[in-house]
């Protein structure tokens, strides 16, 4: 499979007014292939966001170069999906609403049979997602938070993007809902084949979900995060591969390969 | 007294009575004070009693402006509390008109930071300026006539409405306005399709608390300078003592102010019904 991202050198640096700079991320390099699902974890404030809005294009880096297909791009657009843990629907639409927005963007008056044609079409994501016809008029502030996000994968869907970003997508649910997300997410990665980066700082989550692990975290204090582990999930080997990813996560330790 | 404690459950005609018994207290009170001064002055002006209010409110709905040489006939759309009603809602209609531009400056201030950097000082400086201590320099630079009136509400209220509009804009979450570039929307497409529908609910509370500011603004230049309106009539008035007429105007003015704010209100509730009031 081809390069579809491609994080070179990249370093992000915030200015802190009469201080040094503060170091979010140094010396990430990273490739990530068409089709794969790319699970992100690390501890809270460790810079996994930061990398998801890179790739997004959301931000910039200090640094470096986040390359989409051999190519810089800019500010974000409708091949990059994002799914982000709050304020991930708009409050003023109703759910068809919120996953009709993108394509009606394409034209501002839709008429006719492209109106219906439309409508088909998000009824059948709506159903993808596991929602029912009968939520298809409410507010999202009349729906759960699990039934939010179902919603907001559908909007991102139904613009088929090519990467799809999903900033701790699953954080605010409660265990039950978070396993039926997450079965959700592996089936339509399954069928669609959309390459996915998932950030999550649930070690357990991380390896269910990704086809491979990034782990990311800082070596010193002072230091930005770096790559720790970079690791792909096979069937066989997942206990260790747990206790891999968890000694990485919370010693910070750098190691590439599996223990035997 | 299980009454005053934080978490009493009140009944629905305590409720009732607890809302309205200011309001009868002080028309009780008007009315003992108007009757204690007739006795002493039975010609009384300052207070007056229900004859004469009757008389002020029969004056001021149906009959014409006795100085006004084109009003003609008698009954309610003659009369000179509606000529005055009129001219006043003119000027108030065209100050509302003109917050329009307000709410799309704040806006684009808010979303573009170019427009923010160029406007955001000047317009935090122009905000502290007291409107009505421009009055003479609106009078000398625009006339005594409509303009100058329309002005000052407008240097009164616009600062406001545009700082409010830059900050409810910058209020919606950056990942809002991210989530429409990737859903295929541009900068006009973001700005107005998803943050200007966003704030809409917010920004008509913020116009409807600033009303009486409007209608201040309104009365100050009505007051000084206008052959008719609301404000003027009040001004008129009170040199022959009309306190008969006064009072029946001020009160149809903060009726008509209820009645605004009430419409807008409404209209909010149906338009956004997504929109919850914090």
């Amino acid at each position: 499979m081809s390069e579809l991202i491609g994080i070179c050198g990249v370093e992000v640096e915030y200015p802190i007014h009469g201080h040094a700079p503060k170091k979010v991320l140094s010396g990430i390099n990273v490739s990530i292939r068409q089709g794969e699902l790319v699970t992100v974890c690390g501890k809270t404030g460790c810079g996994k966001s930061t990398m998801l809005r890179l790739i997004l294009g959301a931000e910039k880096p200090t640094r470096g170069q986040v390359l989409i297909d051999g190519r810089e791009h800019g500010r974000p657009d409708r091949d990059r999906g994002y799914v982000p843990q709050k304020y991930s629907l708009f409050p003023d639409r109703t759910v068809l609403d919120n996953i009709t927005f993108g394509p009606t963007m394409e034209r501002f008056w839709l008429f006719g049979k492209r109106k219906k044609e439309l409508r088909e079409e998000a009824f059948e994501y709506l159903r993808m997602t596991g929602l029912h016809e009968s939520d298809a008029h409410k507010y999202p502030d009349q729906l759960s938070g699990g039934m939010q996000q179902r919603v907001a994968i559908a909007q991102a869907l139904i613009m088929r993007p090519r990467i799809l970003l999903m900033d701790e997508a699953f954080s605010a649910l409660d265990p039950a809902t978070r396993g039926d997300m997450q079965k959700l997410i592996r089936d339509l990665w399954a069928r669609a084949g959309t390459t996915i980066l998932f950030v999550t700082h649930n070690i357990a989550e991380a390896i269910y979900l990704g086809s491979r692990v990034l782990v990311l975290g800082k070596e010193q204090p002072e230091d930005g995060s770096r790559v720790l582990l970079d690791i792909e999930v096979t069937d066989s080997k997942q206990d260790r591969l747990t206790k891999l990813i968890e000694n990485a996560v919370m010693c910070n330790q750098r190691e590439m390969e599996v223990p035997a | 007294m299980t009454l005053f404690r934080v978490d009493t459950q009140i009944n629905r005609p305590t409720a009732w009575i607890l809302s309205w018994f200011l309001f009868v207290a002080g028309i009780s009170l008007y009315f003992y004070t108007s009757q204690k001064r007739h006795l002493e002055n039975p010609e009384d002006k300052v207070v007056p009693g229900l004859t004469q209010l009757g008389q002020g409110i029969s004056d001021a709905f149906l009959k014409s402006d006795a100085d006004d040489q084109s009003a003609t006939g008698d009954g309610f759309f003659h009369s000179m509390l509606w000529t005055d009603t009129v001219a006043s809602g003119k000027r108030f209609l065209w100050a509302m008109l003109l917050l329009i531009p307000a709410v799309v400056l704040g806006l684009h201030m808010g979303m573009f930071p170019v427009v923010g950097q160029f406007f955001l000082r000047f317009i935090l400086f122009f905000d502290k300026i007291i409107a009505l201590s421009v009055l003479p320099v609106l009078f000398i630079a625009f006339g005594i006539d409509e303009l100058a009136k329309i002005m000052l509400i407008v240097i009164g209220v616009t600062p406001t409405i545009i700082l409010d509009c830059f900050n409810l804009t910058k209020s919606v979450p950056q990942e809002q306005i991210v989530k429409g570039f990737t859903l295929g929307a541009k900068d006009f497409g973001v700005t107005y399709r998803i943050v200007l529908k966003q704030i809409l609910p917010r920004v008509l509370n913020s116009i409807r608390l600033n009303l009486k500011a409007v209608m201040l603004f309104l009365f100050a230049g009505e007051m000084i300078a206008s052959q008719d309106g609301l404000a003027f009539r009040i001004a008129l008035l009170r040199r022959h003592m009309g306190m008969n007429v006064i009072i029946p105007y001020v009160l149809w003015v903060a009726l008509l102010l209820f009645l605004v704010d009430l419409t807008m209100r409404v209209a909010n509730r149906r338009l956004h019904p997504w929109f919850r009031e914090a």
